[in-house]
């Protein structure tokens, strides 16, 4: 193998496959990361055996070859590299890779590229494409909701359904729930389940920004494997096996009171009270007080600590139906209103003990659903 | 001479029932009982007052309360309803003074020494402002007030230290109220059966029938030396609460405890990790109790071992909800114990196991459903039987079948105070 590429563009295709290398794996190879000749670039790949990230990098190509090097090794060196052109070097049936850049040589011992566990190649069970960054506006409100422990294995994934012209993302931990509609650009032939790892989408969703055309996102023929192809980069993830659980039927259909806050405002003063909040068990507590005649409505949120001090705020609020008051944790409701794109939210009540449904004004792809803390008012 | 205490134990009367009769008043006056499923193999957890009258006792096999009360109404229990009646229960007792320690969900100490000033507003003035008067004025009010607000039976017992009002609580049973005037407390207990005195259980009760001591007030007559001699550090301080002598206070919420954890050095160095695991699943269980007794969660599990050679090393993780579900606490435990283990698989002097970050109890509500419900039930159940019949009553095969354990000589170190955190260190 002979090849040459730029520091920057071999230290920024490293630092994106090196999230996928394994931290503590019974695996040892899966440590290293693979470099591949492809048509006349250079592939970079890595696999925690959950996930595995591939990545092109422009190359000049003198002789083809396949080596796998310890990762954490080359991404410290190379990023300690100064930014001119870096030459790959492996004599035949040799496993020491030769750099070269600038004045520095240097050599790894590596592992034969065999034994590195193939990266599948994820097709013939459905393909669509979606705009990157809707996806990724829809990626960063679903997440939120997942389960970060291991309990209940389907809770750390997000619920992926197709059907029609529409994609629906879900996610819950048991205790908030959101739902994310996509519309997709051409209907689906057959409608697709399949739960995706929360932590795949949470990688995917550090590469989206840059994006600028759409993301191919294509299912093997047994679904067990999902595929995200982005212009550069590719992310494989194995889907979770098992049953999601019926959510449709914990999203309310009606309220006895609905209030409508500004959600910068709803946010600073929810991270406020959270100062209070965070001695107890994070419990922000709010109170909805409908307008009469002139004067307009007003939500309260409060917490207290005991021993060390209480907090109230207020903001005016629209506020239809019944005075009402709930309780939440406030890291979720911090966590919801993180992922709006400002403007006004709606919540949806039906009294101190019954769950929350809120809803960006003018917007009814994304629903969440929080449920509340039982509380001492 | 120390200030004369007044306290007040309130007691609710077939919590569970009364609950389930208060809100569906064709219960009431029924022989009901609460524990699921007669044809299963449950066991009741509580039994109203009419069908105690045929002989069914929380404990029982359901299938056994049938046999004996076959026109009874069985009941699953909703222990969301529970919860709050319990919430709302220890609100109107935070009325009457601020040294209130709650002791379960349906029943709380109160110390009114003093609170004249507090009582009085409340019932229209006092006839007098002896402290018994000011103390029977307060749980007269409180039972009314529980009555009326609740719709329950509350049962209170007077007396100058908690052990014998909690006795006195349970003489006045059902719907009671029972004072018992200082310096008449002696007299009150002796005739009284062991298992009467609170912390009084199976094993000293059998201790002292080995001897022939079968009444509180023969407790009370034994010289303190004797006591000491059966039961060590602990034996005087158990004769003077047989003699109506208790000093322990009232600890109010604001002395709550800010972890709680237990702790025990093996006779023996151990290398074999089912031991430790078994060890960690009492300890659990010890820990669960007495966070649930306290109505306390803890969000933060700390393990702590030290090995042969005294280098001591905690180890913790803070969960997303806060617990105080045995279950839930072993499994964090015994995962931080493999954890540790990968790494240093040295021999084991000591294991620990706490549970800190406690909150009080606000609850997160789950989506689908309460699912830690049937758990919590069983956990409560649990908790009542083991006080009313000793630890040892009930146990799950996962302890009983581990020798180190079940056995009658196991006994964790018990640390739950202020500073009790664990990891820090205290001499052997």
């Amino acid at each position: 193998m002979n090849v040459s590429c730029l520091q920057e563009h071999l230290s920024k295709g490293l630092s994106i496959v090196g999230r996928a290398v394994a931290a503590r794996s019974t695996l040892p190879v899966t440590a290293n990361v693979l470099l591949t000749t492809d048509d006349g670039r250079l592939k970079l790949a890595a696999t925690n055996l959950e996930i595995a990230l591939s990545c092109w990098v422009g190359a000049q190509v003198e002789e083809e070859g396949a080596i796998t090097v310890p990762a954490r090794l080359l991404i410290d060196f190379v990023n300690s590299l100064p930014s001119e052109k870096i030459e790959m070097t492996l004599a035949p049936r040799s496993r020491q890779l030769k750099l070269t850049c600038a004045r520095n040589q240097a050599t790894m011992s590596g592992v034969d590229a065999d034994d590195f566990p193939p990266i599948p190649s994820v097709e013939d069970g459905g393909s669509l494409e979606l705009d990157p960054q809707e996806l990724h506006t829809a990626i960063a409100q679903v997440i939120i909701s997942a389960a970060t422990d291991d309990s209940r294995p389907v809770l750390v994934g997000v619920n992926a359904q197709l059907e029609g012209d529409r994609l629906t993302f879900a996610a819950t931990d048991g205790f908030r729930l959101s739902v994310r509609h996509l519309t997709l650009g051409s209907p689906v032939p057959e409608p697709v389940q399949v739960i995706i790892p929360a932590r795949a989408l949470a990688e995917l969703n550090r590469l989206l920004p840059e994006e600028t055309d759409p993301v191919q996102m294509t299912f093997n023929a047994t679904r067990t494997q999902v595929l995200f192809r982005l212009k550069n980069v590719e992310l494989v993830a194995q889907l979770i096996q098992g049953t999601f659980p019926d959510y449709s039927q914990i999203i309310p259909d009606d309220h006895t009171s609905k209030a409508v806050v500004d959600v910068a405002e709803f946010l600073r003063e929810t991270r406020t009270a959270s100062i209070f909040a965070r001695d107890g068990s994070g419990i922000v507590r709010l109170q909805f007080t409908p307008g009469e005649d002139v004067a307009p409505g007003n939500m309260t949120i409060s917490a207290r600590a005991e021993e060390i001090g209480d907090n109230l705020s207020e903001l005016d609020a629209a506020v239809e139906g019944e005075s009402d008051k709930i309780a939440f944790n406030s890291k979720y409701l911090q966590d919801y209103l993180q992922v709006l794109e400002g403007g006004r939210v709606s919540l949806e009540m039906s009294g101190p003990s019954r769950q929350g449904v809120l809803r960006p004004v003018g917007d009814d792809s994304f629903v969440h659903v929080l449920m509340p803390m039982v509380v001492q008012w | 001479m120390l200030e004369q205490r007044t306290i007040i134990h309130v007691d609710l009367d077939a919590f569970f029932v009364a609950v389930e009769q208060a809100r569906n008043p064709e219960l009431a006056g029924k022989p009901v009982i609460v524990g699921g499923d007669p044809d299963g193999r449950g066991v009741a957890a509580t039994a109203s007052y009419e069908a105690r009258v045929f002989g069914v006792r929380s404990g029982m096999a359901l299938s056994t309360a049938r046999r004996l009360c076959p026109q009874a109404v069985f009941l699953r229990g909703d222990f969301t309803a529970y919860r709050e009646a319990s919430q709302r229960f220890h609100e109107i007792v935070r009325a009457y003074s601020p040294l209130v320690e709650p002791g379960g969900l349906d029943e709380a100490y109160v110390d009114v020494t003093g609170c004249g000033p507090i009582v009085a507003p409340m019932t229209g003035g006092l006839e007098s402002d002896a402290p018994e008067e000011i103390a029977r004025a307060a749980g007269e009010h409180l039972r009314r007030r529980v009555r009326d607000e609740l719709s329950l039976a509350a049962s209170v017992g007077i007396a100058s230290g908690k052990s014998t009002a909690k006795i006195a609580s349970d003489a006045a049973k059902p719907d009671g109220l029972l004072l018992v005037p200082a310096g008449r407390e002696a007299a009150f207990l002796a005739p009284r059966p062991l298992r009467d005195l609170p912390g009084l259980g199976p094993k000293a009760e059998a201790a002292l029938h080995r001897i022939g001591v079968r009444t509180l007030g023969q407790v009370a007559a034994m010289p303190a030396s004797r006591l000491e001699a059966l039961f060590g550090a602990w034996g005087p301080a158990l004769g003077e609460r047989a003699a109506g002598v208790d000093s322990t206070p009232v600890a109010s919420g604001r002395e709550r405890a800010r972890s709680v954890s237990r702790e025990g050095t093996y006779a023996r160095d151990i290398v074999d990790v089912s031991v430790l695991r078994g060890s960690l699943r009492g300890y659990a269980e010890s820990v669960g109790a007495e966070l649930r007794r306290q109505d306390l969660r803890g969000r933060c599990i700390t393990l702590k071992l030290r090995y042969g050679d005294f280098s001591t090393i905690s180890r913790s993780r803070t969960l997303a909800q806060p617990t105080y579900a045995d279950d839930e606490i072993y499994r964090t435990a015994a995962s931080l114990l493999q954890d540790t283990l990968a790494k240093d698989g040295r021999a084991v002097r000591l294991l620990g196991l706490g549970v800190s970050n406690l909150g009080d109890d606000a609850v997160q509500l789950g989506l689908f459903g309460d699912e830690t419900q049937p758990q919590d039930e069983l956990l409560h159940s649990i908790d009542r039987l083991r006080e009313k019949y000793g630890q040892r009553a009930l146990q799950k095969g996962q302890t009983f079948f581990d020798p180190h354990v079940s056995s009658p000589d196991w006994e964790p170190e018990h640390q739950t105070g202020l500073s009790s955190q664990m990891g820090l260190e205290k001499p052997d």
